[in-house]
């Protein structure tokens, strides 16, 4: 059943794909739409009846070529993938009803809801394949649809961007590649059934893994990989933007799960380390270039940046966790990990759907241009500040609840970890820590200079609000941002299922009633749903205070800002690079790191220049020193010979003489 | 089902004959309808042979006491690359009746019957080739085959396609040497021409035999060191640069060789080495050499150099052991067929409604004729080898096979992933030409240009469809799956 | 789940520390003013503020959202709710699942945000840059925190605060070193948490007119100066509560517990002196300058962190 609703779910997305191809404009991007919420429907409806009972489905088709069957298996992780993009895909598609036909039509708006379409089912494939060659086919058929996206401006900006996202795409995929047919050399099969589980000589593991996590690392925007990801995301647009930054990059960290924990089963403690340390350097290091842009959707990129690397810390706390045999440390980092995957898919998506609406309004994606927005677009601005207090991991939201697993896994990994990981734990607690407070200070910005204060253009002067469809997507996100929150008791348990069966069924509790606790309660403890209720309750004090004596207060007016004496001007308002002119400063040397790497890159393409001369020469060296003397030489020794053929016809009598005397002689003896 | 076989050879040059001596308006249409004959008599070839459930046959057909001299071989290889050559030379005969007419904006021409003549000469001679099965028969139509490329590289009759032309026939001659010294060898140690035979021979006669003909495939496949060549040959009309340049003459080398491998049985490594290593150097040299290029024809030329060497590649490591990179190496010559001449095809319809083939100055294809920057954007996929276009399946084939002898010869293994990086470096040059050239606001020649003859868009249509499904064709016929 | 008993004291607590806030920023003020040599206004002062705050017209800047007007109560709600869980009069945590370390310290990042978007929503320049300001500090003192608190759960063996306490309870836990750096190193973060002066930044009274506080007024300006009193007297709680436990019982006992609270007001007392005489010693820092300190607090932690691992 749950792999007839998923076969659905793909037919659905590419069959409302064509067709939006083959009808008018208007008629196909809507067509486009409503294939994808109905497919997105199919894929939650398959997606569902693994997670709860964590049976894995499979089953295995006869493609046309004999060295690869089409296997399909859907297990948790899978599930868990399929059910994150389809609820993301659903709300993009709402939002691309209205936003497609306002920003982009006459300009393909058919084309757009085909390659979104393509782009889903795609990444659904991707994370059902169960065979090396059909993997990798719809690894790139994603990459194939995205950069259609991402260039779908086609302003050179884009086709830049586009250029470097696809040919770091490929090359991530061609290091995938040499990863699974080393496997495929040591197994015979391209299956991975034989993967799994499969007896690989330790060097070969080692590099298999660091193929792997280069390969989908660069998919994922893993620091120092990460460079096509600030330019790729902006470019497209907003809705196929949450797709690439909510759903895309998490399949890069799916495929690091596949092949480091399932493959080769994690046996090596220095590859979860390994990990741990890519994703706090690329945690700091993401948050840092975040806040230094004044581009709303290139800040929103490069957060991206930093949860991946969130999330990677959680996968690399797991690996250690299985490595050092602590199987409940494990099902922690897995959960976290696995927990802030769906979390961050579903803010950041919901981020960069707020952003369109507003670079719909404004016309620029400058946030020097915005402002003001918070009373013009509410309900925009709501669904915002959810998000932004989501991705600060505020509580008692989403965010929150996989950024304290986290925590919890990096504490039980220091408290019984080897001595290595003692060290390397509590540090990258740390650099979490400093990432989450310069996260909320990045967004603080984002939201304040976007939103509050006075308008700072005429399109800000004059927005209003979006159409519902866009608002709609926008709220879908939302509430589950907060529902993923609040109901962490219920969601806790079921990731934390997934992530057991990663490391070999052990059962470790995750949750009680209202609590959820990391394994032992006496770790810690947390309740969403208690924290909710509280801050909403004591809100009541404060009220009532007020309230008290609200009789004796005259009514509230309003009244100019104080600025000294002086009227007040839009120029007074904090600016965006002004209110994070502290953190420049004061964390320089974080920011030197890019300028030296961008030295060091402009001296290769220099060197690169000269190329082409070299080439051009070296194309002529040929014909000048091979044929060319050739020619020559047959020549010259045709116009040497040429003096046998003198004219006179007694000579030639000579040697007609001399052959026969020449032939009896040979003869004769 | 030999009765089609010789049908195929023989039609074309019958067509050849017909499409020579009748009046000029009427020889392309006699030539396109000999040209679809063949094509339905190949496929009838096709549709027979799987029926009968695929005999390999071989048929004597000049034997001279006990030394064959001429035969015919009838096996899935041969009938997979028949259709091939046969359907990419229809699809040629078609596409040069309408580009070679007065609208031609780059090169206005009538189109004479000596071009359609010699066209259907060469499919006869291609056809001839693939179903040779002795050496004596490979050479005789390999020479042919040289003398087709000959007139139809100088059909301009201006002084740069006459040199070109010269300078293709010199060099390609200079690398059938190796095949005559291959079947003098063979003739000398055996008594016979039969490709069957270099089974028999001892170990140095067969490397000596091999690497005869590598040697000449090198020549008519445009490797280092005879590559140079090709670029020159750019100067033939498009549609010949699709068919010969391309699609079937360079295919000749692969051909020969593959056919030396197959009859070999066991193969001696030294071969597999000589070819791995050459094949990676030329790789190389080609990707080294694209960066210079303005002409688009020029580009693709280098394009087919490097594709090339990955089928010499695919063929040198199936010498150690790994029939899926055998296989690879034919899906590949398959699919590159349909994938080059595409791309072929698109530049002649640049080239045909701007009047340019300098692609600094073709920008914004995609807006002012869709379907020429679908098919660009196909084509370049397709030769580089991204999914869902076909090329990728025929080199994840060879790919595979190279790490699975790479298992038991680790010396492959820097080879196999040079010739990686040089995909990925391909796919990012031609993906920087599709950014710059397909997308975007159309240039000022592009924007000026003349609407695409309903022929020539069907062309194209035809073979982006053929991009897609190619792959599947390929592995399921190789794989013994009905297709 | 808490029991009734625990809900009660968990509430109580809270209730007591709110209206212990004023008192706290009078006793600061009129410690101040003894060290200047002044009367200055007596002790009770601020809850007179507060009350005459409360009766005064709301004055709302032009451009100020629903964030400018909602951040009072936000601020007060998360600062209750980490009053109601600290261990200030048992050892254990009145209210576990909202006791945790890093519950904690994320509901302080709640405080500073809102704060900090206040700042920006009210359009004042000044506002402005005081929530610039308010933000950096926060970023400059996480690492100090984050890795003080996490050595010190550590030694406990949990992220429960009242754990946490419990440890610290008994000096003979272990790691002398490591626990003395603990603390040196959150009594350093609450100073700093607190707003006084050298690192008096997003306020900066003389600089700043009072930084985000500018533009609000009346009630709003009530509930705000009470939330920053709250927050002076949860950082006092927290390192008196958790770190210097001693006379807090183990269970709650009511003769324990009024033993424990007249333990808290005397080491609150303690504090509050200590604080004085930093405060008015030295001059605000210079703002740029400040990343020297923290980072020294910074090398503080990670001072805590060595003495644990090496088993000092």
């Amino acid at each position: 059943m749950p792999l007839g609703l998923f076969a659905l779910s793909i037919g659905l997305y590419t069959v409302s794909a064509v067709a939006s191809l083959a009808v008018s404009e208007r008629t196909g991007g809507r067509i486009a739409a409503i294939g994808a919420v109905l497919g997105a429907l199919a894929g939650m409806g398959a997606a569902a009846p693994v997670l709860a009972d964590g049976q894995a489905v499979a089953v295995t088709l006869a493609g046309p070529f004999p060295f690869a069957s089409f296997a399909l298996r859907l297990d948790g992780l899978a599930a868990l993938m399929v059910a994150t993009i389809a609820l993301v895909s659903a709300a993009a598609a709402l939002f691309g009803i209205t936003y497609a036909q306002e920003e982009y039509a006459g300009r393909g708006v058919g084309v757009m809801g085909f390659f979104m379409n393509l782009f889903v089912a795609a990444m659904m494939m991707v994370a059902v394949a169960d065979n090396a060659l059909w993997f990798i086919v719809f690894f790139e058929l994603m990459s194939l649809a995205s950069f259609f996206l991402v260039t779908f401006e086609q302003d050179a900006e884009a086709i830049g961007a586009g250029w470097l996202y696809f040919v770091i795409a490929h090359a991530g995929s061609m290091l995938v590649l040499i990863a699974f047919l080393l496997l495929f050399a040591v197994t015979g099969s391209l299956d991975f059934a034989a993967f799994r589980g499969a007896a690989v000589p330790a060097s070969t593991a080692s590099i298999v893994f660091l193929l792997a996590l280069f390969g989908f690392g660069a998919k994922a925007g893993m620091i120092p990989l990460h460079v096509w990801l600030p330019r790729a995301h902006p470019a497209a647009p907003s809705h196929a933007s949450a797709l690439l930054s909510g759903v895309m990059v998490k399949i890069g960290a799916f495929g690091i799960i596949r092949v480091g924990v399932e493959f080769l089963g994690a046996r090596v403690l220095w590859w979860g380390l390994l990990v741990l340390a890519f994703g706090a350097v690329s945690t700091l290091l993401g948050v840092a270039y975040a806040l230094m842009q004044h581009d709303l959707k290139r800040l929103l990129a490069y957060h991206t940046v930093e949860n991946i690397g969130i999330i990677l810390m959680g996968i690399g706390i797991g690996m250690v966790g299985i490595a050092s045999g602590q199987s409940s440390l494990a099902v922690i980092g897995f959960l976290a990990a696995l927990y802030h995957l769906v979390n961050h898919a579903v803010f950041k998506s919901l981020l960069f759907l707020g952003a369109g609406a507003v670079i719909t309004r404004i016309g620029s994606k400058d946030m020097g241009r915005m402002g003001g927005l918070l009373r013009a677009m509410p309900w925009t601005a709501v669904a915002f500040l959810i998000g932004a207090l989501a991705i600060c991991a505020l509580p008692p939201l989403n965010g929150f609840v996989s950024e304290w697993f986290t925590y919890q896994s990096l504490f039980i990994a220091a408290l019984h970890g080897s001595a290595l990981v003692r060290l390397a734990a509590p540090l990258s607690a740390v650099m979490l820590g400093i990432a989450g407070a310069l996260a909320a200070m990045c967004f603080v910005k984002a939201f304040g200079v976007t939103f509050a204060g006075e308008a700072r253009s005429e399109p800000a002067k004059a927005a209003t609000e979006v159409s519902w469809p866009m608002l709609a997507g926008m709220g879908l996100l939302a509430a589950s941002c907060i529902l993923l929150g609040i109901g962490a008791p219920i969601m806790a348990p079921l990731v934390g299922g997934v992530a057991s069966s990663l490391v070999g069924g052990s059962t470790t509790a995750v949750a009680d009633g209202v609590l959820v606790f990391p394994g032992d309660p006496a770790i810690g403890e947390l309740s969403t749903p208690l924290i909710a209720i509280l801050l909403i309750g004591l809100a009541g004090v404060p009220l009532l205070i007020t309230a008290l004596f609200a009789a004796r207060r005259p009514r509230r007016r309003s009244s100019a800002v104080w600025a000294c004496g002086y009227l007040p001007d839009a120029q007074m308002h904090v600016s965006a690079g002004g209110f994070a002119e502290p953190i420049r400063v004061l964390f320089r040397p974080l920011y030197g790191v890019r300028s030296r790497a961008a030295r060091g890159l402009a001296a290769a393409a220099d060197r690169f220049a000269a190329v082409p001369g070299g080439a051009a020469r070296a194309e002529e060296l040929w014909d000048r020193l091979l044929l060319a003397p050739i020619g020559r030489g047959v020549q010259a020794a045709g116009e040497q010979l040429q003096v046998l053929q003198g004219g006179d016809f007694r000579v030639y009598c000579l040697y007609i003489v001399a052959a026969l005397i020449v032939l009896l002689a040979v003869v004769t003896v | 089902m030999t009765n089609l076989a010789f049908a195929v050879i023989l039609i074309p040059f019958a067509g050849a004959v017909v499409a020579g001596l009748s009046p000029e308006p009427l020889s392309k249409w006699t030539a396109q309808l000999f040209a679809l004959i063949t094509f339905a008599a190949a496929l009838a070839l096709a549709f027979a042979f799987d029926a009968a459930g695929r005999p390999s046959l071989v048929l004597d057909l000049v034997t001279f006491g006990d030394a064959v001299l001429l035969g015919i071989t009838i096996d899935p290889i041969s009938v997979l690359i028949i259709l091939a050559v046969v359907g990419v030379g229809l699809l040629v005969c078609v596409y040069s009746a309408a580009y070679l007419s007065l609208e031609n904006r780059e090169h206005p021409d009538r189109g004479r019957r000596s071009y359609y003549a010699w066209l259907m000469a060469f499919i006869g001679a291609m056809a001839g080739l693939v179903f040779a099965s002795t050496l004596a028969g490979q050479l005789l139509f390999f020479e042919l085959t040289g003398v087709c490329s000959w007139a139809l590289i100088g059909y301009y009759q201006d002084q740069s396609s006459l040199r070109a032309a010269t300078k293709a026939m010199v060099v390609t001659h200079i690398g059938s040497l190796g095949l005559y010294v291959a079947a003098a060898a063979l003739f000398a140690a055996t008594g016979t021409f039969a490709l069957s035979a270099i089974g028999q021979l001892d170990d140095t006669m067969k490397t000596v035999v091999l690497a005869a003909i590598l040697f000449a495939a090198w020549g008519k496949s445009a490797q280092l060191p005879m590559q140079m060549w090709l670029p020159d040959a750019m100067a033939a009309p498009t549609p010949i640069s699709a068919y010969l340049h391309a699609a079937a003459m360079v295919k000749v080398g692969v051909y020969v060789f593959a056919r030396g491998l197959l009859a070999a049985g066991a193969v001696p490594q030294t071969i597999g080495w000589l070819g791995a290593v050459m094949a990676v150097a030329t790789m190389v040299y080609g990707f080294l050499l694209y960066f210079p290029q303005q002409d688009f024809k020029r580009l693709l030329a280098y394009s087919t150099i490097t594709q090339l060497s990955y089928i010499f590649l695919a063929l040198s490591i199936s010498v150690f052991g790994s029939p899926l990179a055998f296989e690879g190496a034919i899906a590949h010559v398959f699919n590159h067929a349909f994938a080059k001449s595409l791309f072929f095809f698109v530049a002649g319809a640049l080239a045909y409604t701007t009047g340019t083939r300098l692609l600094p100055e073709l920008r914004g294809i995609l807006a002012q004729a869709p379907l020429i920057g679908v098919g660009f954007c196909a084509a370049a996929l397709a030769v580089t080898g991204v999914p869902p276009f076909s090329g990728f399946f025929s080199k994840f084939a060879i790919f595979a096979g190279g790490f699975q002898a790479a298992a038991a010869h680790p010396l492959l293994l820097p080879l196999l992933v040079i010739a990686m990086a040089e995909s990925v470096g391909s796919f990012a040059w031609f993906l920087q030409w599709v950014g710059r050239s397909v997308l975007g606001k159309p240039s000022p020649k592009v924007a000026a240009a003349i609407p695409l003859p309903a022929a020539m868009q069907g062309v194209l249509l035809i073979l982006i469809i053929m991009t897609l499904c190619s792959g599947e064709i390929a592995a399921s016929w190789l794989g013994g799956r009905p297709s | 789940m808490p029991t009734i008993g625990q809900w009660a004291l968990g509430l109580g607590q809270a209730a007591a520390l709110l209206l212990l806030a004023p008192l706290v920023s009078g006793f600061c003020r009129v410690l101040r003013a003894k060290i200047h040599t002044r009367t200055g206004p007596g002790v009770l002062q601020d809850y007179r503020d507060i009350l005459k705050l409360l009766k005064r017209q709301e004055v709302l800047p032009a451009g100020a959202g629903i964030v400018f007007r909602a951040t009072p109560f936000v601020l007060m709600a998360s600062l209750l709710l980490i009053a109601t869980a600290l261990p200030v009069l048992t050892l254990a945590s009145p209210i576990e699942p909202v006791g945790n370390l890093f519950t904690f310290i994320y509901l302080l990042a709640l405080v500073r945000f809102f704060f900090a978007l206040s700042g920006i929503d009210s359009g004042n320049a000044f506002a402005g840059i005081g929530a610039s300001r308010e933000a950096t500090m926060g970023a400059l003192m996480e690492p100090v925190l984050v890795l003080a608190l996490f050595v010190a759960a550590l030694l406990a063996g949990s992220t429960d605060l009242g754990r946490i306490s419990v440890s610290f309870s008994s000096l003979a836990g272990g790691s002398i070193g490591a626990q003395a750096a603990v603390i040196a190193a959150v009594a350093f973060a609450a100073f700093v948490e607190m707003g006084k002066v050298p690192y008096d930044m997003a306020e900066a009274e003389q600089e700043l007119q009072d930084g985000p506080l500018t533009e609000y007024s009346g009630p709003g300006l009530a509930l705000l100066k009470w939330s920053v009193g709250l927050k002076q007297v949860v950082m006092a709680a927290i390192l008196i509560g958790v770190f210097l436990p001693y006379g807090a019982p183990a269970s709650a006992s009511i003769g324990g517990m009024a033993f424990a609270a007249l333990a808290f007001m005397v080491k609150l007392v303690v504090v509050l002196v200590i604080v004085g005489v930093i405060e008015n010693g030295a001059a605000r820092s210079r703002f740029f300058l400040t990343s020297r300190a923290t980072w020294a607090g910074f090398g503080i932690a990670s001072l805590a962190l060595v003495f644990y691992l090496v088993g000092l």
